[in-house]
Parts: C-alpha cells; structure tokens; sequence
C-alpha cells in the first residue's frame, strides 16, 4: 500500500520535472508547410535593418479547434497557400508558427504571448473570432507587436489598439450594405432575428437598424426584433412574430440561418432572407436545401467578380493546391499574410515598431479581396460584394462601395 | 516539539516560496508568468470545488457560473468610465455603474462576496436534492447565470462582452489569493464543522442522526466555496483583461471537475497538484501539434492532438489511481520528514501542516 503511494508521488514528481523542462524555450519546430529551409538558426538576432537575421518568425493564431474550427481551417487553407508563395521578405527566410487557440479567449490570450515571447514573432496573423481576437490583442498591444487580422469584423479588436490592424471590413459597413440592399430593392418591412449569444450578430443587427434609419428616415420598417440563443433548433415563436414583413434579416451563423429559412418556407414565408459573411458556407444549402434559393447576403470577397489584378491567380493557384474554390476565409487569410509582407517590404527593416508604421500607411495594397486602404482606426477600407444563392451555389450579386 | 518545528518549517516555506514568486515576478517572461498565473486560478477552482464535492460530498455543477459573477463583477468595478463607454456602444451602461472604478483589493472581495451571495441563493433551493439531481439542478443555475449575462446588455454589455479590464493580476494576487484559499479551507476542514461535512458526505442519514445540521453545513461549504470561486473568476478577468459569456460555459466546470478528480478527491494537495500540472501541461504539449519528425516517419501537425494526449493521460490516472493522484492524503511536514527516516507509518497521517 505505502510502496504504491511513494510511487505515485514520485511519478507526480518526475511528471513535474518533465515539464519543467518542457517549460524551457522551445526546440526550433518546423513550419506548417513541408520543411524546407535548413534547421540552422535558433535564435533570431534583435532585428536591425543594418544585419540580416539569419529568419524571422511570424506568427499565425487560429482557431485550429473548438467550436470555430471550421474558419480556422478555411483561413489557414489561405495563409498556407500565401506562405508557400513567399516564403522570403528581403531575402531572409520566413518561419511561419502557427498556434491554435482552441476558440478560447484565455487561450487565445496565451498563444499570443507564447508567439510573442516564445517564438519571438516580429508580427502576427489572426484571428478568426473576434472575441479571441480581443483577447489577444491586449497582449500584443502591451507588447508593441503588430497584428493583422484576417476576419475579426467586430468594431472593439481595432478601437483603441495602435497594433492591431485588419484585412476585413467591419461590421457597421456590412451592416449598412446589406440595409442599403434592401432599401434599394423597394423593401418596406423587414424582421429582425439575431443570436443574441453571439456578438458578431447582436453588433450587425444593432449596425443594419441604424443604417436603416439613416436611409429611410425612421425605425417603421423594423416590424419586428427577436432574439435566439446558441443551440437553437426551432425557430418557430420568433418567425410567429415576424407579422407582414418582406423581408428577415438573420445575421448569425449558416447553420442556424439554414435552418431558420427552411423554417419559415414551411411557415409560408414568401419574401427574401437577407445575411452576413458568415451563411457563406455549403453547408448553408446543404442543410438548407432548396428553400435557401434567392437569398442573398453580404460578403467579402468573390471568385466570380476579380475585382484586383492579384485575385485571378489567387483563384488558379488555391483550385489548383486544394481542388476547390476559395472561402472569403481563405482570401482573407491570404491577403492578411501578404499585407504583413507588404508592410515589412516597405519598412524595410524588421522591427516591429517600424513593421506597424508601414502597416498603417498601407494604401491601395492589391488583395485578392479587393483593394486594400488601412483607415486611421486600423480598419481595411473596402468594398464588399452581395452573394446570392442561386441554383444551390452562391453568385455575385453586386459590388458596393464604402 | 514537534508542531512547533512544523511551524517554522511551515514559516520558512512560505518564505521561500515568496522569495521565488518575487524573482518569478522580476525576471520571467510575460508567457511563463501568465501560465504561472493561470495556474494559481485553477488551483483555488479545484480546491474550492474539492471542498463541496471531496469534503462534503455535494455533486454540485455550479462553478463556471459563481466565477463568472466574480468575473463580471470585478471587471466592472475595475474598468475606468472611459473604457466602459467605449464598450457599451450599442445600449449605455446603467448610470450608477457607469463611473464607478475601485481599487483591486476591494473589488476582489466584493467580487467574493457576490458569488457567496449568488452561491447561498442557489444553494438554498437546491440543497434539499441529493447526488445527481442536486449536480442537475446546480448545473441549471450556472446555465441561468450564463444567459442572464447574455442578456442583461445594460449592465453586462451581453455577447459583446468586456474588453480592456485593466490587467492587475500578477504573482502576488494570485498566488496570494490562492494560499489564502488553501489556508482557510484547510482551517475549515480541521474544525468540528469540516468532520461535520465529511460526516455528510460519508453517510448523510446517520450524520443527521447524530444531530448534524446538514443543511447549515452544506450551506456553509457553498458559501465559502462560491467566494473563493468569484475571486478566482475575478482573478481571471483581471489577467486575460477580456471576458465574455462563452468564457464560462460549462466546459470550464468540466475541466474542474477533471481536475479535482485526477488530483484526488478530500485532498486539497492532490488539487493543487493537479491544476498546476493541467495548466503546464496544456502548454507542454503545444509542440506536438506542430509537424515533427521520428527517424523516418514525417508527422504532420494535427490541432487538438494535445487535447486527445491529455485525454489519455486523464484517463490513465482514473484506471490506475482510482482515487487520483494523492488519494486523501496530504502533504505534511511529518510525512515527508517520515520520508527520509524511511518510516512507512507517517505516510497514513491525513492531517497535520497543510500549506503547500
């Protein structure tokens, strides 16, 4: 009995030492991508724009799992791809590292630091999910290392942050598109559904009310505002409500929003479902079906409508890495890495504080998702593109402006 | 002789113990401090949660939710007016919240104290179920708390969340708060009102028989168990300085309750020794989910595989150490002077020096 209780204590213990050396700075791990360069440096000298660093790091924090996997893969799907085609910044290699944030805000927190201090990132992509994006964005902010986000949409990531910046527009522009869309169809009525445990969803739908009482004058044509949780299956008591409505406008995920329209068919419902970049998923009509035909829906980026000269090669050489047509995700996690490129190619230099400058003064940078301005809030202006669902796939609509 | 030697060696660990926080403090990166941080909150998580399930042999589901009133609380009385507005952009904050800003210290306590508050309320109703149904019912609270977060926009700022809450955890506060916890409940637990709860938890009937009060002493065990959740909850506001509702889902009661399990249940070194190696171990394990090479076999990186290896290793320890790693022993001074006098008989000495 005693003997067994020693040993135990003493596995605790060798357990314990084991990671007290796992604590140590970790061993020089191998990109994403097929390894390629040689192992040589460990050590990233101090950057100076004078020596060359044998690498630089840069770092990429995804949800990689948890419940925003599905994102976190598309973006990763692009960031691969564009690290495969620059692979260089002023002739030093690029380690990229990767971490995952498990789509939990302590553990997006700590991945940022563990980029920052542990691999020593000059600069750093992601993420998908705003509210992981916040919490690594304190980190980054106190630490003074500029941060490109790919897909965070809500307002608070960039506000007040002088490191963070963003590919993506945000959510008041979306929000406003899609109401300026309705307005501009003749739309009178429109419902209101959001997932108010989302706060992706609650900000488009506060944003799309007060665009619409910017365009039409007053608050008459929202008939009605009801809310859903997470988890939600049966939307029936907030479709019951939506009363002479032409139009809903359902911001949240595409799997609630497949539902929800095939809900409110059934019910009857004869007019046009409006959403946001997040129904842009096949699941929207898988799980939807032939009910989600004609709605249409905001986004940022689509292969069909090349808007700059970089997207059509984008398009050949993502079809011809993963056989299939590239997400807005991947897009934007494409243009997020080549923007952090961009910035350290006209900063010329390695430090991150002169690496955020350029980030900042980006101008017209040709993404793949459009031409990209970074405004004075760190926010990417450009335009956005209306989807709609058409014969069980998703067509361009139109272009609109900021 | 003996207790009085336990004492200073008890004095001159804590000191030590001290020392090293203040060189932690000074000379560590910002990575292993906060990974040392989050490990002091999950040690006051799973001593608190040791204390109503291992002590007093309550199954309650409860603790995201009475950390998730600390959190908020915290947060609010710690976030300058400047940064709460900024926040609250979609509906304002409720005025008197609105420029309220406290000093830390305060706003742990009041912290505390709210999920005490919050914890006595649902302990009331839900004391009077035994086992699965009270760990049903418990859950169902933390659940309630969690939506009325959501949707109390005035004051919570709902899914939104809060971001920019000054970020005053360090060692001190942490670890800090976390000996205090250790020291009370070990405190508690010696008192006649701690045999009182282990009397509950090995057979309710005959306690009560004995004229044990089992509702004054499950109370009690919530109480003090919800305040020190709340500071943790605050503890952990104040160091990842952003939370929001999907912070506390019941995932986090999950991880507790793992915790407290492979740490061994009735025993608070088990806890701590558990939560420190979760929190390291989870980071530890980061490297194996990048690609990697063993002679010729080229492994790709996999995301999550960390999560499946401490699966793994969870599940070791509850096939072979069924009562977790320390069982209901715990560290004391006697049992590990025993130790090098290779005396098999200190080893059974459950009480004695219990800071760790």
């Amino acid at each position: 009995m005693s003997s067994r209780k020693l040993f135990s204590m003493l596995m605790s213990l060798v357990i314990l030492a084991s990671l007290l050396v796992g604590c140590q700075p970790a061993a020089p791990q191998a990109p994403a991508a097929p390894p390629t360069q040689a192992p040589a440096a460990q050590e990233p000298a101090a950057p100076a724009p004078a020596e060359k660093p044998a690498e630089i790091v840069i770092g990429v924090y995804e949800p990689m799992s948890g419940a925003q996997a599905a994102g976190g893969q598309q973006t990763m799907q692009g960031v691969n791809l564009a690290y495969e085609q620059k692979k260089e910044v002023l002739g030093v290699p690029i380690k990229m590292v990767l971490v995952d944030n498990r789509s939990d805000k302590a553990e997006a927190a700590t991945a940022m630091t563990r980029l920052i201090n542990q691999e020593k990132a000059i600069a750093v992509v992601g993420s998908y999910g705003s509210s992981n994006s916040m919490a690594g964005g304190e980190v980054s902010e106190k630490a003074g290392i500029p941060v490109m986000g790919c897909s965070p949409t809500n307002p608070l990531v960039t506000q007040g942050k002088h490191y963070y910046f963003r590919a993506c527009f945000i959510d008041p522009f979306q929000g406003r598109v899609m109401a300026k869309y309705a307005v501009e169809n003749g739309i009178k009525k429109v419902a209101i559904i959001q997932n108010i445990s989302q706060d992706y969803s609650v900000g488009l739908a506060a944003f799309f009310k007060q665009s619409w009482n910017e365009l039409t004058g007053s608050m008459d044509g929202i008939v009605s505002e009801t809310s859903y949780q997470d988890g939600d299956q049966d939307f029936t008591a907030q479709l019951g409500a939506i009363g002479d409505a032409e139009a809903i406008y359902a911001p949240g995920y595409f799997g609630d929003a497949a539902l929800l329209i095939k809900q409110a068919r059934e019910m009857g419902f004869k007019g046009l479902f409006m959403g946001s970049d997040a129904w842009e998923a096949p699941e929207l009509v898988s799980i939807g079906g032939p009910a989600t035909e004609g709605a249409v829906f905001s986004s940022h980026y689509s292969a069909e409508a090349a808007t700059t000269p970089a997207s059509k090669p984008f398009v050949e050489a993502f079809q011809a890495k993963y056989n299939e047509v590239p997400s807005a995700m991947a897009a934007l996690g494409y243009d997020a890495y080549m923007l952090v490129i961009d910035a350290i190619e006209r900063a010329n230099s390695f430090d991150p504080k002169a690496i955020r400058d350029a980030m900042a003064a980006t101008k017209d940078f040709p993404g793949v998702t459009g031409s990209i301005t970074i405004n004075e809030n760190g926010d990417a202006v450009k335009d956005a593109v209306v989807l709609v669902v058409k014969d069980g796939e998703f067509k361009y609509l139109s272009t609109v402006k900021p | 002789m003996k207790k009085r030697r336990n004492l200073i060696l008890t004095l001159a660990a804590l000191i030590l113990f001290g020392g090293f926080l203040y060189y932690a403090q000074h000379t560590f990166n910002p990575y292993i401090l906060r990974i040392l941080n989050l490990c002091a909150v999950f040690t006051i998580f799973a001593v608190t949660f040791n204390l109503i399930f291992g002590y007093t042999g309550q199954f309650s589901l409860g603790h995201a939710g009475f950390a998730a009133v600390g959190a908020y609380v915290a947060a609010l009385l710690t976030m300058s007016a400047a940064q709460k507005s900024a926040n609250f952009f979609l509906k304002p904050i409720i005025s008197p919240l609105a420029n309220v800003e406290i000093p830390f210290l305060p706003a742990l306590l009041l912290a505390g104290l709210f999920a005490s508050v919050v914890g006595s309320l649902v302990a009331w109703p839900a004391l009077r179920l035994r086992g699965d149904y009270l760990a049903i019912a418990t859950l169902g609270f933390s659940e309630i708390i969690r939506i009325l977060l959501v949707n109390l926009q005035p004051i919570t700022n709902g899914a939104l969340g809060l971001k920019g809450i000054p970020s005053y955890t360090n060692l001190y506060w942490s670890w800090g708060a976390a000996l205090v916890c250790i020291f009370i409940i070990k405190s508690l637990i010696n008192t006649s009102y701690g045999r009182a709860m282990s009397a509950i938890r090995d057979d309710e009937v005959a306690a009560e028989a004995l004229g044990v009060s089992l509702f004054k002493h499950k109370m009690m065990a919530f109480a003090v168990s919800a305040f020190f959740v709340g500071v943790a909850g605050a503890l952990m506001a104040n160091l990842i300085s952003t939370i929001d509702p999907k912070v506390f889902l019941f995932f986090l009661t999950y991880q507790i309750v793992g915790i407290t399990v492979m740490g061994g249940m009735g025993s608070l070194t088990g806890s701590t020794i558990a939560a420190i190696l979760y929190t390291v171990f989870l980071e530890a394990l980061r490297p194996i989910e990048s690609p990697f090479t063993i002679g010729p076999l080229n492994i790709p990186g996999i995301p999550g595989m960390r999560m499946v290896l401490f699966s793994i290793l969870l599940l070791t320890v509850i096939l072979f150490y069924r009562r977790g790693l320390m069982g209901t022993n715990e560290f004391s001074w006697d049992w590990l002077i025993g130790l090098f006098h290779r005396k098999d008989t200190a080893l059974a000495a459950p009480t004695g020096g219990a800071e760790k």
